[in-house]
């Protein structure tokens, strides 16, 4: 049968009995909750500075643009008072429902479409965590993230955890936009300060800049050499993501032996990568501004590992936890 | 069909991801900016050191070329994803910090006293921070590093109008409202180190009676 099919068959076989595995789904509800208290964040973040007027609602009704909006917007009747704050709520419920697991195909197409109809009033005011959030919600549209961690498992079965299996193919979805966001914004980095020949210069002068920083951070000129290392840690690592996905291969198709498989797959690229990101990630919201950003991409990170390696990792944080110590 | 399905998906994000010079980076008038004339000096240089030598003019002219036709013919690729990008919001934009911005603008709002001069506002100021939710927000910020370019200036023109509308209900005294950005170039590790202090300029000066906000 495989002599007849062909290499671009047998890969293709591989392709659909891979898309057909199943697996229990505690990484697809951690990128549930993650995403679904981004959207709550973010929308709730623009209410609570009363920013809601100003820049998503109309010049004629008191914004600071004329607005147009998305097909969303325009169907509902254009960027006015009531429209807007309409899809405010109803994108925030949604992203309550969603974090708590509660219809979750549902609420995540709801976020989505309230997430996309509000950043896209006024596109100067758009972050790129944005199009991010709005990624990871139609990942959650076509993913089951509601087997586990949620009301709705609570309610089938009377307690928060299950075991029951989903479809593992939105998991390596989510791990390829990951892959993707990274290695793209790796490869826009054309600046001569990303590379060497521009002495690695870039965060320092990034962290120069007043739209992005906290406050003054000439302070940095004092340790500039940690900031070089940052900047080239930050460049490589986001150039190099594609070897995650061949760690992951390497990993998965481990029955194949061979000394260069089992040496890559000794390298464990995909945790050093994951720590090296969480780094990176909880540095951020320490030292800019930039919203949720953190939060939104963090929220993939589950998803590199399969349930049971999240488990192990779950035990092994529990047993050093001090107050477990503590307690004996 | 599960397995074509995931597979387009794939095909279409890794498409949409694929690196353009969209937006303003394709504007000609938006790489007379100093950090973009800087860049391309520094890389007119360095291909130089490398062997190949180069003009900044001529680099600059073959890169606006090179990236026109990239862009075009991405463009073409992307015709059949567009539906599907928009209608589920697949955007792949990723241009993130692409480089630093060596001459940044620092918003700097002003209001008219007796006659006298008043800051209320200085980005990242701890002193000067009148409405600092709003002007401090991550989605202002995005604004105002935005409307530090020159294409933006009706933009910039309707922020003022708004700042001057709330400036107008803040300070029943106040007479005019000034808006602007302070232009400077950011200061070297070794600057910083000696004192020195950046000089600047005001740009994009905008000033409003405030008696027609109220």
């Amino acid at each position: 049968m495989s002599r007849i099919l062909g290499a671009p068959g047998r890969a293709w076989l591989r392709w659909v009995d891979r898309i057909g595995r199943r697996e229990s789904g505690e990484a697809l509800a951690l990128f549930r909750i993650g995403s679904g208290a981004a959207v709550v964040a973010s929308v709730l973040s623009v209410v609570m500075a009363g920013l809601v007027r100003p820049i998503w609602i109309d010049a004629a009704h008191g914004g600071i643009l004329p607005l147009t909006g998305g097909w969303l917007v325009q169907a509902l009747g254009g960027a006015t008072p009531s429209v807007v704050w309409g899809l405010v709520v109803v994108t925030l419920l949604a992203g309550v429902t969603l974090t708590l697991g509660i219809a979750g195909r549902v609420s995540a197409l709801v976020a989505a479409q309230g997430m996309l109809a509000l950043t896209s009033l006024d596109t100067d005011t758009r972050c790129s965590y944005d199009p991010l959030l709005v990624n990871s919600l139609w990942l959650l549209v076509l993913a089951d993230s509601t087997a586990t961690l949620s009301v709705q498992c609570r309610r089938r079965h009377g307690r928060w955890m299950d075991a029951r299996l989903v479809a593992a193919w939105p998991r390596y979805l989510i791990i390829v936009q990951l892959v993707v966001l990274y290695t793209a914004t790796g490869l826009h980095k054309i600046s001569l300060s990303w590379t060497p020949g521009g002495g690695f210069s870039a965060l320092y002068y990034i962290l120069q800049q007043p739209s992005w920083q906290h406050g003054d951070m000439t302070w940095l000129a004092h340790v500039y050499p940690v900031t070089q290392v940052g900047t080239a840690v930050t460049w490589i690592w986001e150039l190099t993501w594609p070897l995650v996905l061949l760690a992951l291969y390497v990993r998965s198709t481990a029955e194949r032996g061979g000394r260069a498989r089992r040496w890559f797959d000794r390298l464990r690229l995909r945790t050093v990568y994951a720590v090296i990101g969480l780094g990176i990630h909880l540095t951020i919201p320490l030292v800019m501004v930039v919203g949720p950003f953190s939060l939104v991409t963090l929220a993939y990170y589950p998803c590199l590992f399969r349930a049971e390696e999240l488990r192990a990792m779950g035990r092994g944080c529990a047993r050093r936890w001090p107050w477990r110590r503590g307690g004996g | 069909m599960r397995a074509v399905l995931v597979a387009a998906h794939l095909l279409a994000v890794i498409v949409l991801a694929i690196p353009d010079a969209g937006g303003v980076a394709l504007r000609r008038d938006a790489w007379a900016n100093p950090t973009v004339q800087a860049e391309l000096e520094g890389w007119a240089e360095r291909l130089t050191s490398w062997g190949m030598p180069i003009e900044t003019p001529e680099l600059e002219q073959r890169v606006y070329e090179i990236a026109q036709s990239w862009t075009q013919a991405l463009h073409t690729l992307r015709t059949p994803l567009r539906p599907y990008r928009d209608v589920f919001g697949v955007r792949q934009t990723w241009r993130m910090f692409v480089a630093p911005h060596r001459h940044p603008g620092r918003l700097h709002i002003d209001i008219e006293r007796d006659g006298q001069w008043r800051a209320i506002q200085i980005a990242r100021s701890d002193q000067h921070d009148w409405r600092a939710p709003q002007l401090d927000h991550v989605r202002m910020r995005a604004m105002l590093f935005r409307y530090g370019w020159k294409r933006y200036r009706r933009r910039y023109d309707a922020l003022t109008r708004w700042i001057a509308t709330k400036a107008a209900q803040d300070f029943p005294e106040a007479s005019r409202v000034r808006v602007r950005l302070f232009v400077y170039q950011t200061p070297s590790p070794s600057q910083v180190r000696e004192g020195w202090e950046p000089e600047g300029r005001f740009s994009q000066v905008v000033t409003h009676r405030l008696e027609d906000f109220r």
